[in-house]
């Protein structure tokens, strides 16, 4: 009756102890923060000026117009597709809008507004390039990334906007105790957007769009107009980016928001966010912010000579998309 | 692994594959608890269990794509340890995987020929492997340079057994590969393996299909709960109930649906004028309780027309009246407007279109119902906890709990989330496409019970199936359609094997 022939003495092979496991799984998911919480001790060694709370604040500042840039990208990437543009964005519509001010006589706030506005156009009509006229997101962002880019140079000229009333840039310099509030603003986002994915439909629709398309649409999910919000979303975020950029600069130059692009992009990724789409949450793109700010700023503040800063930045962030390679397959 | 050593030669020789206490764990969950089997030289081996039971695991370990925890594994008298799928392609094993591994925008002749391109030096012999892949396909009607991305389930199912069964691999492992296809490509598949059998060629032949197992397998082994439950050597002095006996550890009892006629003049859903590619229906009506089936060979209408109710399939015309006194509608645009008419549709596909494989098994669970959970856009995530319990434990899903990725289930265990998706809908039409593909004897029975259930409830239920037998058992009244056209009707005692097999071979 049957067919089972045992040997007996094959011995089980030696394991490793569950454990064990769970420690290096641990390590391996949070590897952000590890990372990050490294890199602050060892800046914070080379010069104790690192743990200052002035140094504290500075990185806030720096880190939230990054932040409004990497969650935006985010969103593009969690339907799986990508949105180049969103820094030129950034740029452009900031500069629209200042203009709208400087040149036009428009109060502040009413330009500030306008300049949100056009981002938030530019990031639909994206949105309805990718999805109605099937354009490849990549390459179509690509080449809106040039055209916002040649048109913020067009519009000023080549010049740098200053002249930005004092409404204007409120936001970028006031303090309440010396506590710069810019960075509220990057934490509103970030709680927005993690309530906007967690508890919505539309939250839930962006995951499922981006792990698969076809089961999206086949379970009732609007697949189409899922992508034209979260392109648009992405846009508006740009847009208050923008905004705030210029604010705390208190001015815009003819190639705003452009030196961002790497970072922006490498922030969510670093962060957990997939490029294949459906993977990623608010926490992790935080952390990819707070580190790539933490490099940018520790190495000016060690006082690393610039020939170097470039290559031992790229460096840093190339460990970590490293671990986190190791993770991906670790957990496979 | 110094015990490994052959004893004794005439078995070697006889057993062309060995496995000792094969062992496989997930974390802390085992998948696998050492299971040792060997498989006859030139013999048709059946693998039975349960949805979750263990076979994927175990032939994903044999063929290389899956690596032991421990145990070992002899093929040919040589133990090969740590050997990958390329490796062990090259050992002569082929595994054909359960769901279609399908490059889509590759051609079909690149699909059947994927990995074993012929070769022209450092380059790919275009000419010929066009027409190998010609020859591979000359009894199928599949053309060669189409998309495979185009191709429906059962052309992307056969694909991946044609390329193991021309492989010249001397192992050849199916995993379910008659799920959801038709009687005719079924026994195109069965007159195959005789012939490569009586070349010498092994087979392991997964199936939750009793009389496919006694039909075509010489012997045959049982997994439950990841351990070896039994097997015979022969299974000339098997039946199917002493099969059942050994998947499920208890008796299996049939469902058999009381079926249910219709008067004409009761109030209907109807559906007129449906003109789509493929599809050319004038005019087709269920009842509210109803249970209808459609059959028809491959291409012949039936799935695409499921698929034009739902809004899958654009349809250039066509009305559908869901209440009896309400104005004719047109077809659904999109399948959201299907759901917010109650209509609601199980694909044959689920890799391709049923499942977001990354995310968990709730919130693929819940996803067709958000629309109805939510207030205001924001999710009740109360409602949906309790709509994920009710329907996890309801389909019987074995998973540690809901929050767990639907990509690490079994897959029967997937399909029944899927169809906990689309019930948890609570839809007035559900269309089901192989709505039990996968799906072990035992909880076959028990979806059969829940979609008899729904029925009562006055849902009017569609089901699109290959499988007679579920055809005979489940449905009131089966719609034949050929060239795209509802051509024939039959009830009660005209539902039989026979008058099935004609129709769809
Ligand atoms: N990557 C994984 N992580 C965790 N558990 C897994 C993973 N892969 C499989 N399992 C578990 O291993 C068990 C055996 O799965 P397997 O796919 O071998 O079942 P099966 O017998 O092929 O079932 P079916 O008939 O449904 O295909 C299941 O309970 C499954 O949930
Ligand atoms: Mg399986």
């Amino acid at each position: 009756m049957s067919n089972v022939s045992i040997k007996a003495e094959a011995a089980p092979r030696p394991r490793s102890g569950t454990s064990n496991r769970a420690i290096v799984g641990w390590v391996l998911h949070n590897v952000v923060w590890i990372w990050l919480a490294i890199l602050v001790v060892f800046f914070g060694l080379f010069n104790s000026f690192f743990f200052t709370v002035f140094n504290f604040q500075n990185i806030m500042v720096q880190a939230t117009v990054l932040g409004m840039l990497a969650t935006a990208v985010a969103l593009p990437l969690l339907v799986a597709e990508i949105d180049l543009s969103i820094p030129a964005n950034l740029g452009f519509s900031s500069a629209v809008g200042a203009l709208a001010v400087t040149d036009y006589g428009a109060p502040w706030w009413l330009g500030a507004l306008f300049g949100i506005a056009v981002a938030t156009a530019i990031g639909f009509f994206n949105g309805l390039c990718i999805t109605r006229l099937r354009m490849v997101s990549l390459i179509q962002t690509l080449s809106m990334m040039i055209i916002l880019q040649g048109a913020l140079l067009a519009l000023t000229q080549g010049k740098t906007i200053t002249s930005l009333p004092e409404g204007y840039t409120w936001i970028g310099q006031a303090t309440i105790d010396g506590w710069p509030i810019m960075p509220l603003v990057f934490v509103v986002a970030l709680i927005f957007m993690a309530v906007l994915l967690r508890r919505t439909v539309l939250g839930r629709s962006i995951y499922a769009v981006g792990g698969n398309a076809a089961a999206a649409n086949s379970a009732g999910i609007r697949v189409d107009r899922t992508k034209i919000v979260a392109f648009t979303i992405a846009g508006f975020l740009a847009g208050i980016g923008g905004f705030l950029l210029a604010s705390w600069q208190m001015a815009i130059t003819s190639n705003q928001g452009s030196s961002f692009l790497l970072y922006a992009i490498a922030a969510p990724i670093i962060g957990g966010v997939s490029v294949f789409g459906g993977r990623g949450n608010v926490v992790g793109v935080f952390g990819g912010v707070m580190l790539l700010t933490v490099i940018q700023v520790g190495l000016a503040i060690i006082a690393v000579p610039s020939f170097y800063v470039g290559m031992i930045g790229g460096v840093m962030i190339f460990i970590a998309v490293a671990i986190d390679a190791i993770r991906v397959r670790y957990f496979q | 692994m110094q015990h490994m050593t052959v004893g004794n030669a005439g078995t070697a020789d006889a057993d062309i594959l060995r496995i000792a206490n094969l062992t496989k764990t997930y974390g802390r969950f085992s998948a696998l608890k050492s299971v040792s089997l060997s498989v006859r030289r030139g013999s048709i081996h059946g693998l039975l269990g349960e949805n979750g039971a263990g076979k994927s695991t175990l032939v994903g370990m044999i063929s290389g794509q899956r690596q032991p925890t421990s145990g070992t594994i002899t093929l040919n008298g040589i133990e090969v340890q740590g050997h990958d799928v390329k490796e062990m392609e090259k050992a002569g094993v082929f595994l054909v995987t359960q769901e279609p591994m399908i490059i889509d925008h590759m051609s079909v002749a690149e699909n059947l020929l994927l990995g074993i391109w012929p070769r022209k030096g450092w380059l790919i012999d275009w000419k010929r492997l066009r027409r190998d892949a010609a020859r591979m396909l000359q009894d199928t009607d599949i053309d060669p340079g189409q998309r495979a991305g185009t191709l429906d389930a059962v052309a992307r199912r056969k694909l991946n057994i044609l390329r193991a069964m021309f492989s010249g691999g001397r192992v050849v492992i199916l995993d379910e590969p008659t799920a959801s296809l038709d009687v005719e490509a079924r026994q195109q598949l069965f007159a195959f393996m005789r012939r490569l059998k009586a070349e010498g060629v092994t087979f392991i032949f997964i199936s939750h299909y009793n009389d496919e197992i006694l039909e075509i397998c010489d012997a045959v082994s049982v997994l439950r709960d990841g351990e070896l439950a039994g097997g015979s050597d022969d299974v000339g002095e098997m039946t199917s109930d002493m099969l059942s006996e050994l998947v499920l550890g208890r008796g299996l009892s049939l469902f058999q649906r009381q079926r249910r006629t219709f008067g004409a003049d009761e109030a209907a859903i109807v559906v007129e004028g449906v003109r789509a590619r493929n599809v050319a229906v004038d005019a087709f009506r269920i009842h509210p309780g109803e249970i209808v089936g459609f059959a028809g060979l491959p291409g012949a209408g039936a799935k695409e027309f499921a698929r034009c109710l739902f809004g899958l399939v654009h349809a250039k015309d066509g009305t559908m009246r869901l209440e009896p006194n309400s104005p004719a509608v047109k077809l659904p645009g999109h399948p959201f407007e299907a759901y917010r008419r109650g209509i609601a549709f199980l694909s044959d596909d689920r890799r391709k279109d049923g499942l977001v494989g990354h995310l968990s098994i709730g919130a693929n669970m819940s996803l067709s119902s958000l629309p109805a959970l939510s207030r205001r856009g924001f999710v009740d995530v109360e409602a949906e906890r309790e709509i994920i319990s009710r329907y996890f434990a309801g389909m019987g899903v074995k998973a540690p709990n809901p929050e767990v990725a639907i990509d690490t289930l079994s897959g029967g265990n997937q399909q029944k989330v899927c169809l906990g998706r689309v019930l948890a809908t609570e839809p007035k039409l559900l269309i089901l496409d192989e709505p039990t593909r996968g799906i072990d004897v035992g909880v076959k029975q028990d979806v059969h019970r829940i979609i008899d259930e729904l029925s009562g409830q006055g849902v009017a239920v569609i089901v699109v199936t290959t499988d007679s037998d579920e055809m005979i058992r489940l449905v009131d009244r089966v719609c034949v359609f050929s060239a795209g056209s509802i051509v024939g009707e039959l009830t009660g005692e005209a539902i039989s094997k026979d008058r099935l097999r004609q129709i769809s071979g």
